[in-house]
């Protein structure tokens, strides 16, 4: 359990948490429709800011995106102090694109963005940068409550940030799920997502003299089904709710804050994970009515619009909610709901398989909770380099086959199939779902994908955004391969940093085993430029026991 | 229409990196979907819409009118030929 100091949302509804507070309230949307923009030949409804927004955030020598971040951590600091030992603070940044737009450039890293982000708020720890496509702002803060659970560090700020661009939205509508009109959650016409922009910072601390709101469980559980369809059943999230709600009282959720993006498949998945979990009494608050799907931002944003307005005993009405259209038993409302609770439930489910379910509750529980300690014990290693001067594919051909999805991958999910494959033949394994996790970390994001989705896009007159590609230009895809190939249930992340810090990455896995019911790990670092030149270190742990 | 099947097998192949699977083994009437024929899925389909408008000038916005038309080569063929701009 970690406790909340203070937040900020910067969106295109406001800069600061009360702001967009009061303009959700009064059912302001910052949803447009958009025609032409960045050359886009299709229309699309989004959130964005303005340019004179976009003028009064700017920072001079920063990406936009850095200084979206920044602006929203800064704020949310000058509510809070979080004393002078900067070694005990650690930043979390949370993006699926980052500064895209500056892909060829050293700015284009995520990791190196979350270096310049750091040092502009005056850390001097090594940050590290969740990238798990739609869930990673709700993954940002499990790994908060992780290494702050374990001791590793005193404070955390979990910032999440997306800045839109020609890259996301051909993307998205390559893979025909973006709306040209305001996106209608959970609604008979839902007929796709709006993308948006904005950041929002969580100011976490270990402990807390005051009541507080709580972080108190969370869970993260893949499908092992699909890399962009989510299971019809829904049972990656309702094993992530399950986990998260364990011996917790659900009569106690003032709300569950789904993701509700408004794709066909999204929102009927949640409603049947939302029945299957026994929560359909539960009052439904989708947002993304008003802020359309800020990617990164959203698990962080979302959550801190619920606390408020459950401070304020308020349910939120879910904008563009007329009629349901859903086959799960939902109880969900276009008008607000009062409500006398202090506790709810986030949700959210993305690209890659992955579902997390997040507890939040007002508390005046100060004490600190720590974790058992895990005992991990690495069983198996495999180290896969170019310099043996074999190319991927050879290895593949060689050693594997009879997969043909392996030319479908890009060259990182190509890397992270093949350095599996050979660990798990090395080893007598046996598989139970839910016990088995995938932890990866690498520099380079997706770097390669990147390039090949650019290069569909950047001609006008041969404009073709590919679909196939646009989903590898997320990395965590490529532990939804693994997951998809040997049916792992468990964990799915990617992180990304600036190198291969093992303490770091040791620390991190620790962290999450500790907290988390998984027994096993697949887990190391991985890139990969091309099929003759990759570096892979992936290694299976197993977790004896909590000492 | 031999010459178009030939093309749209070749291009599908090269389009959705069928790498293991042989141009002289691509049945035109075999389903293009489920574990009975190719087994191609989802984002295989969005993938072939980029084709089809790349290579024939075909716009299909909506990917459910194509359940009809994507079974197998042949009736993307047909399709294809019916509808082709380029």
């Amino acid at each position: 359990m970690i406790h909340v100091l203070s937040a900020n949302i910067t969106s295109p509804l406001g800069f600061t948490t009360e702001e967009n507070y009061q303009a959700v309230l009064s059912g302001c949307s910052a949803l447009k429709r958009y025609e032409g923009l960045w050359g886009l030949p299709e229309p699309f409804a989004a959130s964005l800011f303005t340019e004179e927004q976009k003028a009064a955030l700017a920072i001079e020598g920063y990406t936009f995106f850095e200084a979206l971040a920044i602006r929203s951590i800064r704020k949310a600091l000058t509510y809070t102090s979080l004393g002078n030992d900067i070694s005990r603070i650690v930043l979390i940044l949370s993006t699926t694109k980052g500064s895209i737009e500056a892909l060829g450039e050293e700015r284009y890293y995520p990791s190196k963005a979350a270096q310049r982000i750091a040092e502009a708020i005056g850390l001097n720890t090594k940050p590290i940068v969740v990238c798990n496509a739609c869930v990673s702002g709700l993954s940002a803060q499990l790994l908060a409550n992780h290494l702050l659970s374990e001791g590793i560090y005193d404070y955390a700020i979990i910032v999440g940030a997306e800045v839109q661009s020609k890259f996301i939205v051909s993307g998205f509508q390559s893979l025909k799920a973006v709306s040209e009109e305001p996106c209608r959650p959970f609604d008979i016409e839902r007929n796709g997502l709006n993308p948006g922009e904005g950041a929002a910072t969580i100011v976490f601390a270990r402990t807390n003299s005051e009541e507080s709101w709580c972080l108190t469980d969370g869970a993260t559980r893949n499908d092992a089904y699909h890399l962009v369809s989510p299971s019809p059943q829904g049972e990656g999230l309702t094993a992530a709710i399950e986990a998260a709600m364990k011996g917790r009282d659900k009569t106690k959720l003032a709300t569950v804050c789904v993701h509700g993006t408004a794709t066909l498949y999204n929102d009927q998945m949640e409603s049947k994970a939302i029945e299957r979990a026994g929560l359909s009494d539960i009052p439904l608050s989708a947002l993304k009515g008003y802020y359309g799907h800020t990617m990164g931002a959203a698990g962080v944003l979302e959550t801190i619009l619920t606390m408020r307005a459950t401070d304020d005993g308020l349910v939120l009405p879910s904008k563009g909610f007329t009629e349901l259209g859903i086959s799960g038993k939902v109880s969900i409302s276009g008008k607000p709901q009062s409500t006398n609770k202090t506790a709810f439930l986030k949700i959210m489910s993305g690209f890659g398989g992955c579902n997390v379910a997040a507890m939040y509750e007002k508390t005046t529980d100060c004490g600190i909770q720590t974790t058992d300690k895990a005992k991990l014990v690495k069983s198996h290693t495999i180290k896969l380099s170019s310099e043996d001067g074999t190319s991927l594919t050879d290895i593949y051909k060689q050693q594997i086959g009879n997969y043909p999805k392996f030319y479908k991958m890009d060259i990182l999910s190509r890397l992270a199939f093949v350095a599996t494959e050979l660990l798990l033949k090395n080893g007598q394994w046996s598989m139970v779902n839910g016990q088995w996790s995938v932890i990866l970390f690498n520099h380079s994001s997706s770097i390669v994908a990147d390039r090949q989705f650019l290069d569909t896009i950047k001609d006008a007159e041969n404009f073709f955004p590919s679909p196939s590609v646009f989903v590898y230009t997320l990395p965590n895809i490529t532990t939804g391969e693994i997951a998809i190939r040997h049916h792992l249930c468990g964990e799915t992340s990617f992180y990304i940093l600036h190198e291969k810090d093992e303490t770091l990455m040791q620390q991190i896995l620790e962290a999450t085993l500790s907290a988390t019911k998984a027994r096993n790990v697949i887990s190391g670092w991985i890139d990969a430029e091309s099929d003759t030149d990759f570096e892979c270190d992936l290694s299976m742990y197993n977790k004896i026991s909590n000492e | 229409m031999e010459q178009l099947i030939k093309d749209l097998k070749l291009q599908i192949k090269n389009a959705l990196n069928l790498e293991e699977l042989s141009l002289e083994e691509f049945d035109e009437n075999a389903p293009l979907f489920g574990d009975e024929g190719i087994g191609l899925d989802s984002i295989d389909i969005l993938e072939i819409i980029v084709l089809l408008e790349k290579e024939y000038g075909i716009r299909l916005a909506n990917p459910k009118e194509g359940k009809a038309i994507f079974q197998s080569v042949k009736t993307i063929a047909e399709y294809v030929q019916a509808n082709r701009k380029k």
